[in-house]
């Protein structure tokens, strides 16, 4: 059974920003990535930290030995501690997907208002 | 810093006279430092620079984390993660319920330095900032004596000035080392350990430094990772050369920590060294007994950064083979990024194993008290 909590005004996570609250008993994070909203657990399934306290950063990526490339800006989290990379999108961590924290659904109610003036909201 | 101002002041205005005839200079140093390099670097590196901390032109900086911390660890009126008690206070000793923490401080590169009277004055300021600062500042916490351990006379000289305080607990050296720690070089150093009744501990740092030996047997590495996993291969060094260069037959009481090199290469290891040990016995034959009950009577180990096993299994006879009831003791490495959380770092243990890992081992290698809720369950 899920509930809708209320959790910002969209004009308050700016693009690339994040905000971190505890809605219905849970702490979690709540990313902006280019206009999407994405809402993560903020607890490392590895050590129990507070993963979303980590770096928000893009996905490296290698096309050999000393290349480095940069794929799907802003949509990966680092945990702050052990520095594990989780997809914002699934929960899961990059290299071992049954690594996972939760992610949960979020939507933006925009109705009779402007996009910044619409109400963010977390479905947990 | 009004001196220097007025003497650029000067320089400014020094007219020189101008040579007659032109020449060519074929040395003048323009300034090339990171921040102008910056908008010609790739992205990575600047990310690399920016995350680690680390603008030097040498990628060796290159560590983990947020210039090597955890990234919750730095203390909210800012400052250096570590640096701040009350901070750790609160964020480290109070919820974790530390009864007493070993401080290790921060950095060995005084240890790996060529001038050894400048390393000696370096290691004594470590040593008495942390006796004025830190161990004066809370009861829970104590201290490592760190010495210039590459001019073992000046060690004993710092051990003799500050090992006899009761706070002071232990003995501390980089990993990376010129000579292997057991070489007979150093026995100044363990003469004043056991004079003290102090252990001996060497933490991971400084492996390939300044004037120490190669990192890894096959030279040096390319990357950071590399170099993490190969650390055990210097600290595997120490722990043979301590026990065929005979340290623990001329001091039979010294006990010798090792820290941050991982756990679990030792047991294969100390297998492979009582095999050998039957067979080229005659070549040492002051090595009285087995190399893995020399490890058990006379050397520990700290927990952290042990190894993720693939399975529960091999996890329980790691334990079992590297004796853990006797020699391991638990560690967190608190700031830094590699932290292990003393709640999740080990799987679940049967409570008289966590009781050795987490409290008995280490109360008694460093003659601290039982813990005070036993003594207070004893009382009532």
């Amino acid at each position: 059974m899920t509930r809708q909590y209320f959790v910002a005004q969209v004009s308050e996570i700016a693009p690339g920003a994040k905000k971190l609250l505890e809605v219905g008993g849970h702490s979690i994070g709540v990313y902006n990535v280019a206009g999407q909203f994405y809402a993560l657990r903020n607890v490392c399934p590895h050590q129990g930290a507070e993963l979303c306290k980590g770096l928000t950063t893009a996905l490296i990526v290698s096309s050999g030995s000393g290349t480095y490339g940069f794929e799907r800006e802003g949509e990966i989290v680092r945990c702050p501690w052990h520095q594990y990379e989780f997809d914002m999108k699934t929960g899961c961590m990059i290299v071992d997907a049954s690594q996972r924290t939760k992610t949960y659904e979020v939507t933006v109610d925009t109705f009779g208002v402007s996009v910044e003036e619409g109400k963010v909201f977390v479905h947990i | 810093m009004g001196e220097v101002n007025q003497e650029s002041t000067d320089q400014q205005t020094i007219k020189r006279p101008k040579l007659k005839r032109s020449i060519i200079d074929c040395d003048i140093h323009h300034y090339t430092g990171m921040e102008v390099l910056k908008p010609y670097l790739p992205r990575i590196y600047l990310e690399f620079m920016k995350t680690y901390a680390s603008e030097g032109p040498s990628a060796a900086g290159f560590n983990g984390g947020i210039g090597g911390r955890m990234v919750d660890a730095f203390p909210p009126g800012g400052g250096h993660a570590g640096s701040d008690l009350t901070h750790m206070q609160e964020h480290h000793l109070n919820p974790y319920n530390v009864e007493y923490g070993i401080l290790t401080g921060l950095g060995y590169g005084m240890q790996s330095s060529g001038n050894y009277d400048y390393a000696a004055a370096i290691c004594s300021a470590v040593n008495d900032y942390t006796i004025e600062h830190w161990l004066s500042q809370d009861r829970r916490l104590r201290g490592s004596v760190f010495i210039p351990k590459q001019d073992p006379n000046l060690s004993a000289i710092e051990i003799d000035r500050v090992g006899g305080r009761s706070d002071m607990v232990q003995v501390i050296v980089a990993n990376g080392a010129s000579k292997p720690y057991g070489n007979r070089f150093y026995d100044p150093i363990y003469e004043a350990c056991v004079r003290h009744n102090l252990p001996f501990t060497i933490h991971v740092g400084g492996e390939g430094a300044g004037i120490n030996a190669s990192p890894t047997g096959a030279g040096h590495v390319s990357h950071y990772i590399e170099s993490r996993a190969l650390r055990s291969q210097v600290m595997a060094a120490h722990l043979a050369s301590f026990i065929f260069d005979g340290v623990f037959d001329r001091f039979p009481t010294l006990r010798v920590v090792l820290q941050e090199s991982g756990v679990f290469w030792i047991p294969p290891y100390l297998w492979k060294l009582d095999q050998d040990w039957k067979a080229l016995r005659v070549q040492t034959p002051w090595v009285r007994k087995k190399p893995s009950e020399y490890f058990r009577d006379n050397v520990r180990v700290t927990t952290q950064p042990i190894e993720e096993t693939p399975r529960r299994e091999i996890f329980d006879n790691m334990m079992e083979s590297i004796y853990a009831n006797e020699t391991l003791m638990f560690c967190s490495d608190y700031p830094h990024w590699d932290f292990d959380s003393p709640l999740l770092a080990l799987p679940k243990l049967d409570n008289e194993l966590w009781d050795r890992i987490f409290y008995q081992n280490a109360a008694n290698l460093y003659h601290l008290p039982p813990r005070k809720s036993e003594v207070r369950e004893e009382q009532a």
